[in-house]
């Protein structure tokens, strides 16, 4: 060995170190990290999702670089200019559009295990709450990169929510009139979203995940028994059940991404469309601003929230039932307090309404993804009902209920849907033929979780107690 | 808490309910402007057919291009995907009186276009990225006499089109084979199909094998990059395929320690 050598890059390396808190950072972030031991399947979506950014800043890097934000030029500066002209444009855009649905899958699955093991309960309520803005600069971004391409979905689509906008009150209007640059969507619309899509947006993106990474390093995961390992140390004060995160979640983690990747370049090669979901076949035609098209639909990762906008005909309720959506979930901490975390150790009820609430976000997205006939908006009204009802039923999860509390709930919970269907019905949204055929959605979700809670007290009934450590990790477990 | 009375955070026959349901109700979203629709005639396309694909290059940058553009492509891009070169192209196929570097743009000015068809035909290099091969050559092949249309012409897959029947000198004429359908869910006589009503310069083989040319043709332009991705793809895939079993060996080689409870790095003071 040639010790001066290597003392000499130790040298150079200490001059750094004295200068940077390398060693102290990567000590306390990476090989001294404790992280529970039993992270399973879920948890790989947080890191596979800073690899997507990583991602998208890379290939939209290479995508800014030959684009031309002009109406005139947008379209074939993407469909001739990157896909054929330049080298390689082709691989880079395709991995840009798969990226993007990639990005919105594990988002809502890392969103979803953090439901699920109640990972937004204290001390996480902050680090949730910036996930919630993280969704939100996200949907905002990917909204703005639709544009781009000047295609005839991409046009409709910014007309349809710039126009929905204008609903709002008093601030709509002056606020739709400055996004688009204009009383219509054209060349200062394009030009100012091009500069959010490539400027503002990922600053802030990068800016919300390296505080979301800081509140997560200052409180520490949660894990799927949603024990928490810092109340059990050892004598030197470790966690008993925490594992260094180097070098043993990095080796997870670096499965967790071939994995991926051999799904993703699936796509990007085979089949970058993605049977016309990753992108609408209708973006292969140039935006005709005289011509509507008859079916105007977001991408796949906006369906659900689409149905609950198309559900209420009334565009202003419209906007609050979707907004609305956002506000339940960052206002998750508050409705849930019950002091168990996991699901794992929640009642059997609580276990259906958290599954009910990802069947009826699906639910939602199928119904929009169907044409705009009555018959899906009035499915999407009712199904809204339910998604949002699986949201505020979570108090009375909070603790065991007297049958007479059941009954209450109950009464009050159908109260309210009837209420709301004919407030509906009052302002001619839907005709009562409709409505009644499918009210039978939220009034029967409602009677059979509360008549099962009347009927079988224990199904209520959490986890009388909970495992003291952590219960075995693995992958599938 | 031993193993067995765990609880489990997968939930296999709730998963599998879910997963039916919503498959039930995707039905329901869907069944609900419903027209009935003519039968699509199935065609494979052969990318390595370079005779098939340079003969629909003949006729497409002959016929359509005199109303369609296919601004996807540009001439000098041709000759590679139809396995000639560069002065065999021009000769034979010819750039239209364009610069060979030029994007392949309607001959005829946009003015007479309109004022002959009133629409704008749409540009083929996106129509054959939007439509399957087997539309496309449902459609070639299914123009209609119908007195109703201005052109004098209709088409089973695409209802009231404003092109012109531009193959009747070819194929001859066609008649249509109705049905009692529906249209956006109104009853309605359908065309499901056509019948040869005058005969054309060609038999209904050769019309048949030129239709099928130019579907090759338009596809092989609407997808330039499938040679590269046939090649690229297995590498890629594969290459991370390895890495996927490799990566799992190493955690599971890590993980032992973890599992045995043999990891004792936490033994270090704080
Ligand atoms: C006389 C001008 C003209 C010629 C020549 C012509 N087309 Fe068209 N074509 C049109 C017009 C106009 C439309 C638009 C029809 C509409 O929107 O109703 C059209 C539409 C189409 C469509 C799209 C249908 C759809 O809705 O997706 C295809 C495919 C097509 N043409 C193929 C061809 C091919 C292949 C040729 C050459 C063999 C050709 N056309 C020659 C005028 C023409
Ligand atoms: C750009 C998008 C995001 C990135 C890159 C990201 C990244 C991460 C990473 C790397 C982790 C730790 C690993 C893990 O637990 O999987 C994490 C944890 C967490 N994230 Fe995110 N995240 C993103 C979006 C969100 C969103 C939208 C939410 C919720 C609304 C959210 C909520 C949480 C919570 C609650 C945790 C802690 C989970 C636990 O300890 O059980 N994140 N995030």
């Amino acid at each position: 060995m040639n010790s001066s050598k290597q003392s000499r890059a130790r040298r150079v390396f200490g001059w750094f170190d004295d200068r940077l808190p390398i060693s102290s950072l990567w000590r306390s972030q990476l090989t001294r990290y404790p992280a529970p031991k039993n992270f399973n399947l879920w948890y790989f979506f947080g890191s596979l999702a800073m690899l997507v950014l990583v991602l998208q800043l890379a290939t939209g890097l290479f995508l800014a670089i030959h684009y031309q934000p002009n109406p005139h030029l947008a379209y074939w500066s993407v469909l001739r200019g990157i896909q054929r002209d330049s080298r390689w444009g082709w691989l880079i855009r395709d991995m840009h559009i798969v990226g993007a649905s990639a990005f919105f899958l594990l988002v809502y699955l890392h969103m979803y295990r953090g439901i699920m093991y109640g990972s937004y309960k204290k001390p996480r309520e902050l680090l949730w709450l910036v996930g919630i803005f993280i969704y939100l600069a996200l949907a905002a971004e990917a909204f703005l990169g639709y544009l781009l391409p000047w295609g005839q979905m991409s046009y409709w689509g910014s007309a349809v929510v710039t126009n929905f906008v204008t609903a709002v009150p008093v601030i709509g209007k002056p606020i739709a009139t400055w996004l688009r640059g204009s009383f219509v969507v054209g060349l200062p619309t394009l030009n100012r979203f091009f500069v959010f899509h490539v400027f503002l947006m990922p600053v802030l993106l990068l800016a919300l995940v390296l505080v979301h990474m800081i509140a997560l390093h200052h409180v520490g995961s949660n894990n799927p028994d949603g024990v928490e390992i810092h109340e059990n140390v050892n004598e030197s004060g470790w966690p008993r059940d925490g594992i260094p995160f180097h070098p043993y979640y990095t080796v997870k983690d670096l499965f967790g991404v071939s994995v991926f990747f051999v799904v993703f370049f699936w796509f990007v090669f085979y089949n970058p469309g993605g049977w016309g979901l990753l992108l609408d076949k209708l973006n292969y035609t140039p935006a005709n601003i005289l011509h509507t098209p008859a079916d105007i639909h977001p991408l796949w990762f906006f369906l659900p929230f689409y149905a609950m906008l198309r559900g209420v005909p009334d565009k202003l309720y419209g906007i609050m039932a979707f907004g609305g959506s956002f506000a339940l979930l960052a206002c998750l901490p508050l409705l849930d307090r019950n002091p168990v975390r996991s699901i794992r150790y929640r009642s059997v009820l609580y276990k259906i309404d958290i599954l009910m609430m990802a069947f009826s976000f699906l639910w939602l997205g199928l119904i929009a993804h169907g044409f705009a006939t009555e018959h899906n908006m009035v499915y999407g009204l009712h199904v809204t009902e339910v998604f949002y009802s699986t949201f505020l039923l979570l108090p009375f999860f909070n603790r065991e209920r007297s049958t007479r509390a059941k009954v209450i709930w109950l009464v009050a919970a159908e109260a309210v849907v009837w209420l709301i269907d004919l407030w509906m019905y009052s302002i001619h949204a839907h005709g009562w033929d409709l409505m009644l055929l499918t009210d039978w959605i939220p009034t029967l979700y409602l009677l059979l979780l509360f008549g099962l809670a009347i009927g079988f007290p224990a199904l209520t009934r959490d986890a009388q107690k909970l495992p003291e450590r952590l219960t075995a990790g693995g992958i599938f477990h | 808490m031993t193993k067995q009375n765990a609880p489990r955070g997968n939930h296999p026959v709730l998963l599998a309910l879910l997963v039916g349901l919503l498959a039930g109700f995707g039905g329901l979203a869907r069944a609900s402007v419903a027209t009935t629709k003519p039968p699509l005639r199935p065609i494979t396309v052969n990318l390595q057919d370079k005779s098939a694909l340079q003969n629909g290059a003949l006729y497409t940058l002959h016929m359509c291009v005199a109303c369609h553009s296919l601004q996807g492509v540009r001439y000098s891009s041709l000759p590679k995907m139809l396995g000639m070169n560069r002065v065999e192209f021009e000769k034979v196929i010819g750039t239209n009186g364009k610069h060979y570097h030029d994007t392949i743009t309607s001959t005829m000015p946009p003015a007479i276009i309109n004022a002959f068809v009133k629409i704008l035909p749409p540009d083929l290099t996106d129509i054959a990225r939007r439509r399957s091969p087997a539309w496309l050559y449902t459609y070639l092949t299914s123009f209609y006499v119908d007195p109703s249309r201005p052109s004098g012409v209709n088409n089973t897959v695409r209802y009231n089109v404003a092109m012109p029947d531009v193959f009747a000198p070819m194929q001859g004429l066609q008649k249509p084979v109705m049905v009692q359908g529906l249209r956006f869910g109104s009853p309605a006589q359908v065309a499901i199909g056509v019948k040869p009503l005058t005969q054309g310069s060609m038999t209904q083989a050769q019309f048949d094998r030129t239709a099928r040319d130019i579907v090759y043709f338009l596809y092989a332009v609407a997808h330039p990059h499938q040679q590269e991705r046939a090649r690229l793809g297995p590498w890629i895939i594969g290459l991370f395929l390895v890495l996927s079993v490799l990566t799992f060996l190493i955690y599971k080689l890590y993980w032992r320690r973890v599992i045995t409870g043999e990891e004792r790095w936490w033994r270090v003071g704080k």
